[in-house]
């Protein structure tokens, strides 16, 4: 149960709570930002270190979004220090695994697959969605834009993959 | 006949609704769409397929996540020795508290157990955690939690003092802050936050409490975010003069405890300073003044400083004054920090008037009552007297008291006069007027008759900050915390004319910003004084005044065009086609400021307007000392714009623009810098 008296162990605690839940995500989240793996494991790593000096208490009620925010901002910045392609755009490298274009039969593998190939801002919310676990109240705060908007873009990701999905390759072109 | 919905595939909320984004109004209309249309139904279907495989999709990909060095390392930064700060949620909880934060823990634990079962071998996938996340907040929401987003799932239950004696005071249940607590909706006819602008946020309306100040009850606030200027070029926001929020924050870090992250309003730490800006000119009762700079925290970004000086009112030129003091005696209010505090107050402003003014004495506790009727200042001793003779005991009737001092206040109406009831208490109204939307109704009727109001809080431990900055915002009033005589001597002596003189009410202000020179913006503080863009022309709307000699600054947080901002374009809309800049836009203007205020008797509005340009050269002294004091804020508040700034560097920022500093405030918000860098480490 919680104990009134929380010790540091517990102050430890909720960082590796937060690693628990969040930390493979925003590698993944953040690898399509920088365009690799380990750019991207730095970037995520210091989100955490910048997590460990916020205030608990303050943050808590905000994790996932705090993390997706700073882990963003912190990507974005380092993808225009290296002079990486697509610096003004936000989310728009090419997906990396998943790139290999081997056919695949099987359903959640497919659906990846096909999801690399949708528009980038598409792309974006529905990994926040559906591998960062956010609501779109909080994807709207952690990529500046309205909820309106995410809404759209979210739909018209699914309304593409759907059609993709079901084979129906009239229907199936990326608006 | 009523026009039905057809199915469209294009409908966004067919996907809001598959991922269960719906709020129950459309996801009614939903669902009557569903069963009326077998297409649509098949098309959702196949929505809801879609979504199923993705999360198969994603459960089953391997992710790199960090190395085991970095998850070491970070690790290894939380190991050093933690001093705690407010950690005891639970410790004087009633029931219902105890059981929605044994309900809170045992979720956490739950979800993290079944994390760890998992182990090394194979970390719980993204979609289990994010279902377990979501069920945990449908737990919560069980319990009574409103709200749908992923805020409820951390957020504290509240402590408030009335849950620990239900039996005893049952009215006590009824206390507006309470209803927060666990049982939204259980109570009927009873609703919480009475504001319109609130109204939409689910987040805002749950408080949270402070550990050792037990009922304390603060409002937790959402900063604004980030909004693309192409999306919403426009920022509508009422003024806000009050500075109670910096004395409080000052109170718990001189007690050694960082503030609950809801007592802290930026704006309100922001205009506890004085800045240097020109004097009014002309008939218009204040000056307005801009500039912008490098946004210290993200220098890539632009901080636009918005700031209104109010005309100052020599002594001798003050209107006659119709004061009376409603002072709350109630049983809570026997505590050296309190009622003598309010004494000696209240006495230090009695000497500063003259044979103009006239003084009423009205108390309220279990019975409400005319301690001394309206006197003129020549008797001064008299007033002294009444004041000497206040004691404590009882419980509190606020809301009688209230229409008792409006009453006074009233039959002694001093026209064209400084007419205005001064509120002193804790803030807790638990007889009588019971629902704070009673309260607010009660204050706003009030307001009509001409009398305004001043919230003087006092105090620790049952403060109750959102009920009386809400009384002020609706009386036309203002609010200040006196946490020391030092802080009485500020509002009732040094700013005395500002705290009782208004020169200007209803002031609104509207900033379009120029979407060729701005790509994005974000109002820094002012959340709870955020207004509808239709409400900036309509003269029925109330919003906040300005009292002689004060200051009023707003800041914004620019993202010019040009610098890589990472929000996606949003050509992709449905119905908007990107808009075209009129030629006003090609100006090099980055904002258009219109500004609207009525002079104190008047019922319609006048405009003033004023266009913003880009400034270079460096951030004035000034300009540097607010940003300084709003960074010390965000950070208090755990935003994440701040994360990559230390305390150091605040303190840096703000030793290094002290100015004349004659008062010796900003020397005292360096010493708070390093107490809030002490308790956060």
């Amino acid at each position: 149960m919680t104990d009134q008296r929380t010790t540091t162990r517990d102050d430890a605690g909720w960082i590796e709570q937060a690693l628990e839940r969040h930390e493979s995500a925003l590698v993944a989240y953040a690898a399509r930002i920088t365009g690799d793996v380990d750019t991207a494991r730095d970037v995520v790593q210091e989100t955490y270190l910048k997590l460990c000096h916020a205030r608990r208490e303050a943050v808590e009620p905000q994790l996932a979004e705090w993390l997706f925010t700073v882990c963003r901002h912190a990507a974005i910045d380092l993808r225009r220090k290296l002079g990486r392609a697509g610096a003004n755009e936000g989310f728009d490298m090419a997906e990396i695994e998943g790139s290999a274009e081997i056919e695949t039969r099987e359903e959640g593998a497919r659906a990846l697959q096909l999801l690399a190939r949708l528009p980038g801002s598409q792309r974006e919310v529905l990994r926040l969605r559906f591998e960062g676990g956010l609501t779109y109240k909080e994807i709207a705060r952690v990529t500046h834009q309205s909820i309106g908007n995410v809404g759209w873009l979210i739909h018209m990701g699914l309304k593409s993959l759907r059609a993709q999905l079901a084979g129906d390759a009239v229907e199936g072109t990326v608006q | 006949m009523v026009a039905k919905w057809d199915f469209d595939a294009d409908d966004a909320r067919l996907s809001a609704y598959a991922l269960g984004e719906l709020e129950e109004a459309e996801r009614e209309e939903v669902e009557a769409l569903l069963a009326r249309n077998p297409e649509a139904r098949a098309f959702v279907q196949g929505l809801r397929d879609t979504v199923a495989a993705l999360e198969k999709g994603f459960s089953a990909q391997s992710s790199p996540g960090l190395t085991d060095a970095q998850r070491t390392s970070i690790l290894a930064t939380t190991a050093r020795p933690v001093r705690r700060v407010w950690p005891r949620y639970a410790a004087a909880a009633g029931l219902a508290v105890s059981a929605a934060a044994g309900a809170a823990a045992w979720m956490w634990n739950r979800d993290t157990s079944k994390e760890l079962a998992l182990g090394a071998e194979k970390r719980a996938s993204y979609a289990d955690v994010a279902r377990a996340r979501k069920s945990s907040l449908r737990d919560l929401e069980g319990l009574g939690y409103t709200g749908s987003s992923g805020y409820a799932a951390a957020n504290k239950p509240a402590t408030l003092k009335a849950e620990m004696e239900p039996a005893q005071n049952p009215a006590a249940t009824l206390a507006p802050d309470v209803v927060y607590v666990g049982r939204v909706g259980a109570t009927p006819g009873l609703s919480v936050v009475d504001s319109d602008r609130l109204a939409d946020d689910p987040n805002v309306p749950r408080l949270e409490a402070a550990d050792d100040f037990t009922s304390e009850a603060y409002a937790p606030i959402v900063e604004n975010p980030f909004r693309r200027t192409r999306d919403e070029p426009r920022s509508t926001f009422s003024v806000d003069v009050d500075t109670a929020s910096y004395a409080n924050v000052r109170r718990f870090l001189v007690a050694g405890q960082l503030p609950p992250p809801g007592a802290v309003r930026i704006e309100e730490l922001v205009n506890y300073f004085r800045y240097d800006y020109a004097a009014p000119e002309g008939s218009v009762p204040f000056s307005v003044t801009t500039d912008t700079s490098a946004c210290p925290w993200n220098p890539s970004h632009v901080l636009m400083r918005i700031g209104l000086q109010g005309r100052t009112v020599a002594q001798h030129e003050r209107n006659a004054s119709n004061l009376v003091f409603l002072v709350d005696v109630s049983g809570s209010m026997d505590s050296p920090d309190k009622l003598p505090l309010v004494v000696s107050s209240l006495q230090m402003l009695a000497r500063e008037l003259d044979a103009r003014d006239r003084i009423a004495v009205v108390v309220y506790a279990g019975a409400s009552g005319l301690v001394l009727d309206s006197t003129s200042i020549r008797a001064r001793s008299a007033v002294l007297d009444a004041l000497e003779r206040l004691q404590a005991g009882g419980s509190t009737n606020g809301g009688e008291g209230i229409r008792l001092a409006y009453e006074v206040a009233r039959r002694n109406l001093v026209p064209g006069g400084t007419n205005r009831v001064i509120l002193c208490t804790d803030g807790d109204f638990n007889v009588g007027v019971t629902s704070q939307d009673e309260l607010l109704a009660l204050i706003e009727e009030q307001r009509k008759s001409g009398v305004f109001l001043t919230v003087l809080g006092f105090g620790t431990g049952n403060l109750k900050d959102s009920t009386m900055e809400m009384l002020a915002d609706k009386g036309n009033g203002n609010y200040a915390y006196v946490d020391g005589v030092r802080e009485a001597r500020k509002v009732l002596v040094e700013e005395l004319g500002g705290t009782l003189e208004v020169i200007a009410k209803d002031v609104k202000l509207q900033i379009e910003l120029n979407p060729a020179e701005v790509q994005a913006w974000r109002l820094v503080g002012y959340e709870n004084r955020v207004l509808a863009h239709q409400d900036f022309a309509d003269d029925a709307k109330d919003a906040g005044e300005i009292g002689a000699g004060h200051t009023v600054t707003a800041l914004y947080e620019l993202v010019p065009v040009g610098v890589p901002f990472e929000a996606p374009e949003s050509g992709e809309l449905r119905y908007r086609e990107p808009a075209g800049e009129s030629p006003a836009a090609f100006t090099g203007e980055v904002a258009f400021l219109q500004l609207r205020y009525k002079e104190p008797e008047d019922s319609e509005s006048r405009l003033l307007s004023h266009p913003i340009v880009r400034a270079t050269g460096e951030a004035s002294v000034d300009s540097r000392f607010a940003s300084a004091v709003a960074m010390f804020a965000m950070k208090l508040r755990g935003s994440p714009h701040v994360a990559e700034v230390a305390w150091a560097d605040i303190e840096r920022l703000a030793s290094g623009s002290l100015g004349r500093d004659e008062r010796g405030y900003r020397v005292e918000f360096l010493d708070l810098i390093r107490r809030a860098s002490e308790l956060q480490r």
